[in-house]
């Protein structure tokens, strides 16, 4: 499909140019240090300390304790965990439906103001997540502008609400990650070769049908990466839920907030951390599967 | 063309990072053993005088603007502020190894904090106005938290009772825990985001005691809670945002939110505080000096400075949380006069329904069971 994809940077001679090879390895140097310092050992840190313990003033220490590992098995987890689970993949699919129109009309009927009009919907995303989510859930309140415009026109009463529900949860976490959904479609959209659209109306195919089969699968993978791009920060959010949700839909990072800051049990809190990475890393391992078939066909 | 790949790295090159991933791993933490004075000497005696600027580690908007000004004024050094937003978030910029010069650790922090020998040791005949405190409010002389008040002055004190809007459910509760099972209320009664809270509002309704991490009591609390959940609309310590937009009717609430609230609602009639005959949590704030402070000598002049009565009547009439120093009571009346059970009495000390620190063990049974209250 994709036939524009580059075919991967072929491996320079060795030898050829001894100097300019060191050259890139200098500047990796610091993007290497920077990654290692805080990505790998922050990794690192969490994964040992899920063996640690608490000491009397509630500070972790390190140890070789599995009871926090044992303590996943309560029943309690598996729910919760299942439900981020459940509403971050609806947040995604949600993302997706609201997105695709978005990208789609910005990329082949922006003209002039596509880059205007790209920068409408990133630029409010530079404000603060947690004041966004603030100002949504003031808007979503049971006196805010929504519902008293709803119940002024009959189509809500007095008992309705949006906050505490899992309709607000899932609003939030729409809200909160759907330009992670926009960007990369519009990426797919903009580079997509429009004469396949041509091509594909010439061979007699309706509006919906070259949509179907033309537009959709060429933008595949545009939807694949703000799939992913959505779903990981949904899954591990726990503003939504606790700015927006009730007793009933305390999602994973809520739990795992609460042992850090709550409880004080840092070893608990991080082992659920590597928990919900775990679950995240095989859903992961399905999408690259994909891509990399994805990619062999195109380089076939 | 795209820029040349790198050679591939030399083993030597993947253990070298392999064994910086880990220095940085263990230099960045704290969690190993450390030796006693590791954060310097919480003995030595404090040289009160002005030794520097005040480096200040407090919750937002603690202290009225104008308390500091004077205090700027008058030792000519600067008040360098930084806010904290939990005793957790505090806790870890301690550990950290960052340093400041006064905090304002909870009674339970306190204690942990002094056990671990990270507070200096405060010399109260060196406060000119200390008498007010601990010569009228007894309890502090010797608190549970910290033997002799030797590492800490109190600040504020506060309790934890319920909420509610009498414009929306009437203006008589019963007095009780049992309110919140209120069916006028019914899916519009939240509970603070607290564990410590909601379980002793449980112990309490109970007749159990509030840091309990009794296997068969923390059954007990968690049955009714769950009890109380389906008649719930959430976990939330916004108290005031709740009642004020009306997504609460009911709410489990902390006094000094009940106070401020009167300051800012349109019309304060509506709103009700009441504190639960079964016994109400109580609580209070310290002033305490970091053992690796770098200015302790002007930290000990802003406590007393701040314990000057008119200093503390215009704090008390900031912050709107009652303050244990004689003398300033009738101002802190004045303040909550609809709301009358926001008052803190020697007599409410004396019930000493505070949150204690457990054992290991024990955080992690009530850490269980708030897990299960919360997640159902």
């Amino acid at each position: 499909m994709a036939q524009r994809t580059p075919s991967a940077p072929s491996r320079p001679q060795r030898g050829s140019s001894a100097s300019g090879a060191r050259l890139w390895t200098w500047l990796m140097l610091p993007g290497t240090l920077w990654m290692t310092g805080f990505l790998i050992a922050s990794l690192v840190l969490v994964a040992t300390l899920a063996l640690g313990t608490t000491d009397p003033l509630g500070n972790p220490r390190f140890g070789l304790n599995f009871s926090n590992i044992t303590a996943l098995a309560d029943p309690a987890y598996r729910i919760v965990l299942l439900r981020s689970l459940g509403y971050a993949l609806i947040a995604c699919v949600i993302c997706l439906l609201v997105a695709y129109p978005v990208s789609y009309a910005i990329a082949l009927h922006g003209g002039r103001f596509k880059n205007l009009l790209i920068a409408a919907i990133v630029v409010p995303f530079f404000a603060n997540y947690l004041v966004r989510m603030y100002g949504w859930s003031v808007v979503l309140s049971d006196g805010g502008p929504l519902l008293r415009t709803l119940r002024a026109v009959g189509l809500a009463d007095g008992n309705t609400k949006i906050l505490q529900s899992g309709v607000g949860v899932v609003a939030g976490l729409v809200y909160g990650f759907v330009v992670f959904m926009i960007i990369p479609l519009y990426a797919a959209l903009e580079r997509m070769d429009l004469s396949l659209i041509e091509a594909g109306r010439d061979l007699y195919g309706g509006p919906l049908r070259t949509f179907l089969f033309v537009t959709l699968p060429a933008t595949r993978q545009g939807a694949a990466a703000g799939a992913v791009l959505v779903f990981l920060p949904a899954m591990g959010d726990f503003v939504s839920a606790q700015l927006m949700g009730g007793p009933d839909q305390i999602m994973i990072g809520n739990l795992i907030q609460d042992k850090f800051f709550e409880g004080q049990n840092w070893p608990l809190g991080s082992a659920l951390t590597m928990l919900m990475m775990a679950v995240l890393f095989i859903g992961m391992l399905g999408y690259l599967r994909r891509t990399r078939k994805d990619e062999a066909e195109a380089t076939q | 063309m795209s820029p040349e790949a790198p050679p591939p790295p030399t083993r030597r090159a993947v253990l070298a990072g392999a064994a910086a991933t880990l220095g940085l791993t263990l230099a960045g933490c704290g969690f190993l053993p450390e030796d006693r004075n590791a954060f310097g000497d919480p003995d030595k005696p404090i040289d009160v005088k002005a030794d520097g600027d005040l480096v200040y580690f407090n919750w937002a908007d603690f202290v009225s603007p104008a308390v500091f000004d004077g205090f700027e004024k008058e030792y000519r050094v600067k008040v360098i502020q930084s806010n904290f937003d939990s005793m957790e978030g505090m806790a870890a910029k301690l550990n950290a190894g960052n340093r400041y010069d006064i905090i304002f650790p909870t009674a339970k922090w306190a204690q942990r904090l002094a056990a671990g020998r990270r507070l200096r040791r405060i010399d109260h005949s060196r406060l000119t106005h200390a008498d007010a405190v601990f010569g009228r409010y007894h309890y502090f002389a010797d608190p549970w938290y910290d033997r002799h008040s030797a590492h800490t002055v109190p600040f504020t004190m506060y309790k934890t009772g319920i909420g509610w809007r009498k414009d929306r459910i009437g203006d008589d509760l019963a007095g009780s825990w049992n309110d919140l099972w209120n069916d006028r209320a019914r899916g519009k009664v939240f509970v603070l985001d607290d564990r410590d809270e909601v379980l002793a509002m449980a112990a309490l309704k109970l007749g159990l005691g509030i840091g309990t991490s009794e296997r068969h009591d923390l059954d007990r609390i968690t049955a009714t809670l769950q009890d109380l959940r389906p008649r719930l609309r959430g976990f939330s310590s916004d108290s005031y945002n709740n009642l004020l937009n009306g997504n609460a009717v009911m709410t489990q609430a902390w006094s000094g939110d009940m106070a401020a609230m009167l300051g800012q609602a349109k019309d304060p009639s509506v709103l009700g505080f009441e504190v639960a005959r079964e016994g109400a949590p109580i609580n209070s704030d310290c002033y305490a000096i970091p053992a690796n402070a770098r200015h302790p000598g002007t930290a000990m002049l802003f406590i007393d400075y701040m314990l000057r009565p008119a200093n503390v009547r215009k704090n008390i009439e900031y912050i709107g949380y009652p303050m244990p120093v004689g003398g300033s009571e009738d101002v802190y009346a004045s303040i909550v006069k609809p709301f009358p059970q926001c008052l803190v009495t020697p007599d409410d000390l004396k019930a000493d329904l505070f949150f204690r620190n457990t054992s290991p063990k024990g955080e992690q049974a009530r850490d269980t069971a708030w897990t299960h209250v919360k997640a159902g």
